[in-house]
């Protein structure tokens, strides 16, 4: 897994590329840290380029979104398809994250 | 014993191997349906397959994460992957501790919940599931290509014999 991320005013773009697993997630977790700590107003989650990811992945993507949501922030997601998308669909993630 | 046709995979039961694992699935996946002459249809990141793949993925997890961190040393984890003409069957086999799943409650979707959703995914994605403690414990999963060929729906499909242990995801 990496990831980028890139800020631009209030936006924030977080690009995540790979697999986002059990094993790769918590080295994602510092950065959703600060992305919460600084309350980015606007944050889109880039997963266009994602290959995988399992319930570990779902979880930090979600935490980011609810952390985001209770300080006045909005995340969005974008690029899903193959086997992340099947998983945001199970999960009905896609009312939260339109597809 | 050696059945012909069988997938027969051993890995350390950690996370680092959880990608080889997932890619070896991944890969088995292709050849249901194809011919003993034929190395499957040309089928590229079917839902069918993200589905096998996404559950198997979860059910490695359980293992590393659960069965054996609770455990009192690191074991292997053992995975036999037979692909028919018409379906899927993934066996996977570890020697640490046992857990209940019936004593794992379903997520509730609504509430957004960040973690407790493997076996959700697991029974989702997967037509049969059933869970035997050990040692080793073995969880087999089977997914057929139709839904034709699916069992009759039960009202639960993942069973145990006994047992109990640490809780699962």
């Amino acid at each position: 897994m990496n990831y980028s991320r890139k800020d631009s005013g209030d936006a924030t773009i977080l690009r995540i590329t790979g697999s986002l697993d059990a094993l790769s997630t918590p080295d994602l977790r510092p950065t959703i840290d600060e992305l919460v700590a600084e309350k980015r107003p606007m944050i889109t989650v880039d997963l266009s380029e994602l290959r995988l990811i399992d319930s570990s992945g779902v979880g930090a993507i979600v935490s980011l979104y609810k952390r985001m949501r209770a300080v006045g922030c909005k995340v969005e997601v974008t690029g899903l398809k193959d086997q992340p998308l099947a998983i945001f669909r199970l999960l009905r993630l896609d009312r939260v994250f339109p597809v | 014993m050696y059945h012909a046709g069988v997938i027969h995979l051993r890995v350390p039961g950690t996370l680092r191997y959880r990608d080889l694992a997932v890619r070896v699935v991944g890969s088995a996946c292709k050849l249901v349906g194809a011919t003993d002459m034929d190395t499957g249809p040309f089928r590229i990141n079917s839902d069918w397959d993200n589905q096998v793949v996404s559950a198997f993925g979860e059910a490695f997890n359980n293992a590393a994460i659960h069965s054996y961190s609770a455990a009192s040393k690191p074991g292997d984890v053992e995975i036999e992957v037979d692909t028919g003409p018409t379906y899927i069957t993934i066996r996977l086999l570890d020697f640490g501790s046992s857990f209940d799943p019936d004593a794992v409650p379903s997520p509730d979707l609504d509430t957004l919940p960040e973690s407790g959703l493997g076996l959700f995914i697991i029974r989702s994605f997967m037509d049969e599931v059933t869970y035997a403690p050990g040692s080793p414990n073995v969880l087999s999963m089977t997914k057929h290509l139709s839904p034709h060929n699916r069992p009759p729906q039960k009202p639960r499909d993942l069973k145990h014999d006994n047992g109990g242990g640490s809780s699962r995801q």
